[in-house]
């Protein structure tokens, strides 16, 4: 228990059966301190959130709000063996991820006609779909673009694993076969519980991750149209997105979206804004290609969870709306290059170097420190990590629907999951050679067709070009299907009998975290 | 009822991918358009010099090699087409032309076309994919004339120089909306209380226009409707029930014949390589060029529950209902392919709506691409079928 790297046997932090850990960690007295000072802030952003009286009653009135009590011990478990620069790296994209939620929530609420009912916050709201890049939004600075399904499923099966395992049930009660993807099963589920807040002036749904997506929508939307009154516009994203002769349909696609919302709120598409946001998406870009770049030397310092949640944010959540994500940014830029001229390392033992593809599992996100503490798998770069690099246009107004619809269509996940054959496949292996890797961890969400149905085409050319293919089997939502130990497990027996390696931490190979949070 | 003179005929060429039509319009010197959805428009791949063959793989077996390509999370369909291909058994094919309907029929295209399962040895031989649109609109319109001209009629042309002009659309529209017609007309007879025609005999019919070249079956069709004007119905009646068959892909010809063994006559047919909505002849407006005609019929008739917009998705249910008037069903049967990602919800869905909103008798069941002669599904539609006769007699609504 030091200031070092790997000097903690972070396995025995696990209570056996319990929700929470028994302690916290000790990374010596700066870094604990420092760890320390972040809990008592995210406490402190709780604390304000819930002395609002809606706020409290949202606690009693949505099953899944009770999920938030989890925040600290999410935030602890991404931050699992880190020290220096990359505990400081987390800090700053979890707590201002934390803050970006519990704002969006107190929004919700206050429109919510369940809670607050404030009709002009509800009048200048347009609802978004959790997997929607919110492009459309960057033109209007006095709208609100409000996710319900982020925070009641998404970030629920963060916190806590178990989250959402009542809205699947409440879905398969319904008729709802159990062979399809549980998240937007689970999405389904909340609105057939009446489990969403309910306001906003329209809503804007997407096709963006898959048929299962699309379908559940058409549940949501159902309801939302028909029972709510809450007009709905379906934004229709082409799946064969690398094609040049989609582009015009897509952008035709974007013009009539954003009509839709000019004419269901009264707000007028503002330029001015649009290009200030572009230009923040531009520089974001850039911070997280110097990001990448360093992680295809030998020292990489922004990887792993610290990658992939904050990116997964920033780029599709965000689109340059909010400023004090570049500064994030830039704060990341500047604690990563300087631990990079330092040659910090991220984990005690380097010894394999892995490109993480697939679909993450979202009830298990911290796996990726996992491979790390206790493998010394280096998760470099992950496939939700690489998105668009395309420069927007920063005066061009045609170009500008052209660069929305590029970036709608490449949404994280979707970018890789559709398009052919060549995004997924292909590109994967010019990674593996980029980023010098010698492994790929390849999460099988057992319901994502378009992940499984290139199975085969993955193993066979992993063999032809000699990588480490170590497959990772999740349910995504569901850790009742696949639990989390199982998931370990995929990587424990690959390293044993494949190649003969003892763990970096033993403590960490079998946990008892099935009850945990 | 007497035997229909050519059922046994259409039957057989439903045994085989490569039945003996398509080998006599390839010995003809036609080119062969394999597609695999309904959002390849039918009359395109119909030109003067060509004809289509909607793939299906008939006496399915084992699925072990697609197994492993695609993993037995992905739909049976698609296992067995990609199957099949690996066995050569469409090897008669000339291109294949697939569009990014529902990914796992996308994924066992690009399989198909990495492992180089028809391609090999043929010169000429291409792969397209279509992008096709997710709503029935002006601009989804536009884009399904784009995709149509890049990737079905620019290749055609380019690969085996057949003619793609207005005028040999318009021919294949012809030829197509025959077919349609005597189908339609075949199908009518199934409206009748004592019908001329069963779902099975049905089916088998509308199944072959689809896996053979269209102009070689129009006789068999002409002769089997005058057949029908003359065939005396069974007077007595020997279902217990009448109902519409909804659902996702069926090419499997036990299906219907299944739930008719069971006591359901299949009195419309609601689901792909059905009659409804693939058998509507189509509409060449005044003005409109053919391939306008043929994509905005493709579109707004389309009954696939990948379209997303409002208008489709209610219009999926009122067409049920639509139907079960016209055809004077006593219930509906929602059926879905396991591991159908768009019809397991459009499935969930309907059956609510139907039984909720429109007061219908709802069964919902899923199903293998192959059902055999499953004795969970016969269970099933007979405890069906029982419930609506006991509705009957306790004189509820339907």
């Amino acid at each position: 228990m030091s200031k070092e790297l790997g000097s903690e046997r972070l396995g025995d932090l696990y209570k056996p059966g319990g929700k929470v850990r028994r302690r916290r960690e000790w990374r010596g007295l700066r870094d604990t301190l420092y760890d320390y000072s972040r809990w008592l802030h995210i406490m402190g952003i709780l604390a304000k959130f819930i002395i609002v009286p809606r706020n409290l009653k949202a606690m009693f009135r949505y099953r899944w709000m009770a999920n938030y009590l989890a925040v600290p011990m999410m935030i602890d478990r991404h931050t699992a063996g880190l020290r220096g620069p990359q505990l400081r790296i987390c800090h700053t994209e979890y707590d201002l991820i934390t803050y970006d939620v519990a704002q969006l929530l107190s929004n919700l609420f206050k429109g919510d006609r369940h809670l607050g009912n404030d009709k002009k916050l509800s009048d200048k709201t347009v609802l978004l779909d959790e997997n929607e890049m919110t492009v459309f939004m960057m033109g209007f600075p006095n709208l609100k673009g409000l996710s319900r399904e982020t925070p009641s499923v998404y970030v629920s099966v963060l916190l806590n694993q178990h989250a959402v395992e009542h809205y699947l049930d409440v879905a398969q009660e319904y008729g709802l076969t159990p062979d399809v993807c549980p998240m937007p099963a689970a999405e389904a589920g909340v609105s057939m519980d009446d489990d969403f807040p309910v306001l906003g002036a329209c809503a804007v749904q997407c096709n963006t991750t898959c048929d299962g997506s699309l379908m559940g929508n058409g549940v949501i939307s159902k309801r939302l149209e028909l029972e709510d009154g809450v007009p709905c516009f379906q934004l229709a994203a082409p799946m064969r997105h690398e094609a040049d002769d989609v582009q015009e349909y897509a952008a035709q696609e974007m013009k009539n979206c954003i009509k839709f919302i000019e004419e269901k709120t009264g707000h007028k598409w503002d330029w001015d804004h649009y290009f200030k946001c572009a230009k923040q998406v531009n520089e974001s870009t850039r911070h997280r290609q110097e990001w990448l770049d360093m992680s295809k030397t030998d020292y990489p310092q922004v990887i792993g969870a610290n990658l992939a949640l904050y990116t997964e944010t920033n780029y599709m959540a965000i689109c340059g709306r909010v400023p004090a994500f570049l500064d994030a940014d830039r704060k990341i830029t500047k604690l990563a290059e300087e631990a990079y001229r330092k040659k910090t390392k991220v984990c005690k033992e380097y010894r394999h170097r892995a490109i993480i593809w697939g679909v993450q599992s979202q009830y298990y996100t911290e796996f990726l420190p996992w491979l790390q503490n206790c493998w010394g798998i280096l998760p470099l770069t992950d496939m939700l990590s690489m998105v668009s690099t395309r420069v927007l246009s920063e005066d061009d107004k045609e170009m500008a629907y052209y660069d929305m619809a590029w970036l709608n269509s490449h949404m994280i996940m979707r970018n890789r999951t559709h398009g052919g054959y060549k995004v997924l496949l292909d590109d994967l292996w010019e990674f593996c050679e980029e980023f010098h890797a010698d492994m790929v961890i390849l999460w099988e969400h057992m319901s994502c067709k378009a992940l499984t149905g290139m199975h085969g085409q993955f193993e066979e050319k992993a063999r032809e070009k000699g990588i480490h293919l170590i497959w990772v089997s999740h349910d995504l939502m569901d850790p009742r299907v696949i639990p989390r130990q199982d998931v370990r497990d995929d990587v424990n027996r690959y390293m044993r009998t494949v190649l003969r390696e003892e763990p970096v931490d033993p403590s960490l190979e079998v946990l008892d975290d099935v009850h945990s949070w | 009822m007497k035997d229909l003179k050519h059922l046994y005929y259409f039957e057989k060429l439903l045994e085989d991918a490569y039945n003996d039509l398509v080998r006599q319009a390839k010995d003809e010197g036609k080119v062969c358009v394999g597609s695999m959805c309904e959002y390849t428009p039918e009359p395109l791949l119909n030109l003067p010099g060509t004809f289509s063959v909607r793939l299906r793989a008939p006496r399915t077996g084992s699925m072990e090699m697609a197994t492993y390509y695609l993993t037995s999370l992905l739909c049976e369909y698609s296992r067995a087409l990609l199957e099949r291909a690996m066995e050569g058994g469409f090897n008669f094919l000339d291109c294949l032309i697939a569009p990014d309907g529902c990914t796992m029929i996308n994924r066992c295209a690009e399989n198909m076309e990495l492992l180089h399962t028809m391609s090999a040895g043929k010169e000429h031989f291409f792969h397209e994919y279509m992008e096709v649109p997710l709503k029935a609109d002006d601009n989804g319109l536009n884009l399904y004339k784009v995709q149509c001209t890049n990737h079905i009629l620019n290749p055609l042309k380019e690969h085996y120089g057949i003619d793609t002009s207005d005028e040999a659309i318009r021919s294949a529209i012809e030829e197509h909306n025959k077919v349609c017609s005597l189908i339609r007309a075949i199908g009518d007879y199934r409206k009748e209380l004592h019908p001329k025609i069963t779902g099975y005999e049905f089916h088998i019919i509308t199944l072959a226009s689809y896996v053979v070249p269209k102009y070689l079956i129009i006789d068999k069709l002409q002769e089997t409707l005058d057949e029908l004007a003359e065939r005396e119905p069974d007077t007595k009646d020997k279902y217990r029930c009448r109902v519409v068959l909804v659902g996702s892909e069926i090419d499997d010809v036990d299906v219907v014949k299944l739930i008719e063994d069971s006591g359901a006559y299949v009195c419309a047919d609601r689901f792909c390589y059905g009659s409804f909505p693939g058998r509507n002849p189509i509409e060449i407006r005044e003005g409109e060029d053919p391939l306008t005609a043929v994509c905005r019929h493709e579109m707004y008739e389309s009954q696939c529950a990948r379209y997303m917009n409002m208008e489709k998705m209610l219009g999926r249910r009122s067409l049920v209902d639509e139907l079960a008037k016209e055809y004077k069903a006593d219930g509906i049967i929602y059926e879905q392919m396991k591991f159908c990602d768009p019809w397991a919800y459009e499935r969930m869905v309907g059956t609510q709506v139907m039984r909720e909103e429109y007061g219908y008798p709802v069964l919902a069941i899923d199903r293998p691409y192959a059902v055999g002669n499953s004795g969970q599904i016969r269970t099933r539609v007979q405890a069906f079928c029982e419930s609506v006769e006991i509705k009957k007699i306790q004189g509820g609504g339907r």
